[in-house]
């Protein structure tokens, strides 16, 4: 079961994505990366559905997510938002019980297989032990590890990630960050937004690099992470070097003024 | 015992003596003992005439009305997303009172069995413009909020012109009717709301689940698998409803909405499964309360329920407000 784009045209009266084509295979880990405003959240909304395309179709497993039932989709792809709204006087537990919504009744009651899943997911996360405390009481990194659990809870072979690690300290992106391998390594798809590069380049299988509302480049990061896509995408220097801890490719920009081409020549 | 359930027990005593206290306080004031008499048609001395046409169902219609607005202002506080929303805030009162006011003014021979579906009707077209204005963007709770507040105004001014121009003597009785009075109700006023409030409340309970869904935002409750715009416009209309007619029976309770929430959510936290019944009993208790009190204070002179109601809550809202750690707005 792979996700398709074919000639998506989506977007806003003040911007649009170009014709976009990709496929997003079953048990990668894509990180769409690009700058802002290159329209990488508009895509974004288009595969979780929360933007209908104006053109085009998006196929989770050969059938159109258009003609599916907002349930259906939402027993297939999980997201996790770049601002999660957390409601006040909710506690983890709870919060977590609503990703099973896709396949409960209008009342929301839980099975005791909802039940076992809440809690396998809170113990994927470590949240186990915090699972009455208020949602609003924690911190940015285990906020985020609770709405993580919610996606397990939802139980989706795809889950798609808004900007995971934006507003985290180091320790906490990496730890986001290796949540979501680990997902990945249990089977599931992930397709996340990812501002930086280095982070991608170590934990995605495949980038999508988006510019101007279009796919500038995709490929493995291998194969596409280099100075002249950077600059082209970007519009920065930078020097390209494998990361000493892990090999993947780590990106230092170099003089970032326009006046930076010297400095280029020399280094390269 | 669980605490949901001890706080439900515990309010639905409260509820039980306010009650009887409300049966009890007025102009004439009448023993427990007396007032059990006649509900229950026991041997000895009665008071049919005050308890069985005056107190007994305005009493009731204090429960019903004191209900319906704290569950309409729970559904709005929670598809707005915002501490300060309630009924209020879009425009639902003010539509309800313009209309009232204007259609008092235009045909002085109405009779008063009318009043409701005015009132109501005149809350749905506010809610209805704020809506359809709201849309022409994609919808946002805070834009959902703006509108609302511009077209309260909007209508608080017609309400504000007609008061200041009119004959003193037309206006002088949807005067007290604005400031939200339980005064002079009686069974037709509770037989003409009880068919609207009481199925429309149980219906407010089985979206409770929704509701929280909803209180996610759109973006998510829609990855949940939620049709978020159908359901916020049945979770609009329910809490449109719920609070038009109400209003359109005992004026313009303004507080109770916002107020009786938030000592809910407090009380048993945020999931709308026990935030939604423990908001209709307080709610119910307030407007109660309220309204024994304004008979009791300084008889035969009544203060009118929604000016105690406020006066009763404000502090109440207030220490909560200040004693609550972590009141998050989006």
């Amino acid at each position: 079961m792979s996700i398709s784009l074919q000639n998506i045209v989506a977007g806003y009266d003040d911007f649009q994505l170009k014709t976009v084509s990709t496929e997003i295979s079953e048990g990668s880990f894509t990180a769409l990366i690009g700058p802002n405003g290159c329209g990488k959240s508009t895509l974004f909304k288009a595969i979780s559905g929360q933007l209908k395309p104006r053109e085009g179709t998006i196929a989770i497993g050969g059938s159109d997510i258009a003609s599916m039932r907002t349930r259906a989709v939402a027993k297939r792809i999980s997201v996790l938002p770049q601002h999660p709204v957390v409601p006040p006087g909710v506690r983890v537990e709870q919060l977590v019980g609503y990703g099973r919504a896709p396949y409960q009744n209008m009342l929301g009651i839980q099975t005791s297989k909802d039940q076992d899943i809440i809690q396998a997911a809170l113990e994927t996360v470590s949240m186990i032990d915090r699972r009455h405390q208020l949602v609003s009481d924690l911190s940015g990194g285990q906020r985020q590890r609770v709405f993580i659990a919610m996606c397990l809870a939802q139980d989706t072979p795809y889950v798609l990630f808004d900007e995971p690690t934006s507003f985290l300290d180091i320790r906490h992106q990496y730890e986001v960050l290796d949540l979501m391998a680990k997902l990945n390594d249990d089977g599931k798809t992930i397709v996340a937004v990812l501002h930086d590069i280095a982070q991608a380049a170590r934990y995605a299988s495949g980038l999508i690099v988006m510019n101007n509302g279009g796919i500038h480049t995709a490929g493995a990061p291998s194969d596409i992470v280099e100075h002249s896509m950077i600059h082209d995408v970007y519009g920065i220097r930078t020097l390209i070097y494998p990361d000493p801890v892990t090999g993947t490719a780590s990106v230092s920009p170099l003089n970032t003024c326009s006046n930076s081409q010297e400095t280029l020549s020399e280094m390269v | 015992m669980t605490r949901f359930q001890l706080i439900l027990l515990g309010l639905c005593v409260l509820t039980l003596i306010t009650f009887l206290w409300s049966i009890m306080a007025g102009a004439v004031p009448i023993s427990s003992k007396v007032v059990l008499n006649t509900l229950f048609h026991f041997d000895g001395p009665k008071q049919d005439y005050i308890i069985n046409r005056s107190r007994l169902p305005r009493s009731l219609l204090a429960l019903m009305t004191g209900g319906s607005l704290a569950l309409s202002g729970a559904i709005i506080q929670a598809l707005l997303r915002n501490p300060l929303a309630s009924p209020k805030i879009i425009g639902i009162n003010s539509g309800a009172a313009l209309a009232v006011l204007l259609a008092t003014l235009l045909l002085p021979n109405l009779s008063y069995q009318w009043v409701p579906f005015i009132a109501t009707l005149g809350g749905f077209i506010a809610v209805a413009l704020v809506y359809v204005m709201a849309e022409l963007r994609p919808v946002s709770p805070a834009r959902l909020a703006l509108i609302g507040v511009a077209v309260g105004f909007a209508c608080d001014a017609g309400v504000d012109f007609i008061l200041v121009t009119a004959d003193t003597y037309v206006v002088s009785s949807p005067l007290v009717w604005l400031t939200g009075s339980l005064w002079a109700r009686g069974w037709t006023h509770v037989s003409q709301v009880a068919p609207f409030l009481l199925p429309m409340s149980v219906i407010a309970l089985f979206m409770m689940h929704q509701l929280d869904l909803i209180r996610l935002g759109a973006a998510q409750a829609s990855s949940l698998g939620q049709h978020v715009r159908s359901t916020r416009l049945i979770l609009l209309a329910i809490a449109t409803f719920l609070a038009a007619v109400s209003v359109s029976a005992v004026g313009v309770l303004g507080f109770v909405g916002l107020m009786a929430p938030h000592i809910a959510r407090r009380l048993v936290g945020g999931e709308h499964s026990k935030l939604l019944p423990v908001a209709m009993l307080v709610g119910a208790l307030l407007v109660l309360a309220g309204d024994a009190a304004g008979r009791a204070l300084a008889p035969p002179l009544e203060i009118s329920a929604g000016i105690f109601t406020a006066l009763f809550g404000a502090p109440f809202f207030i220490f909560i407000m200040l004693t609550n750690k972590s009141e998050e707005t989006t």
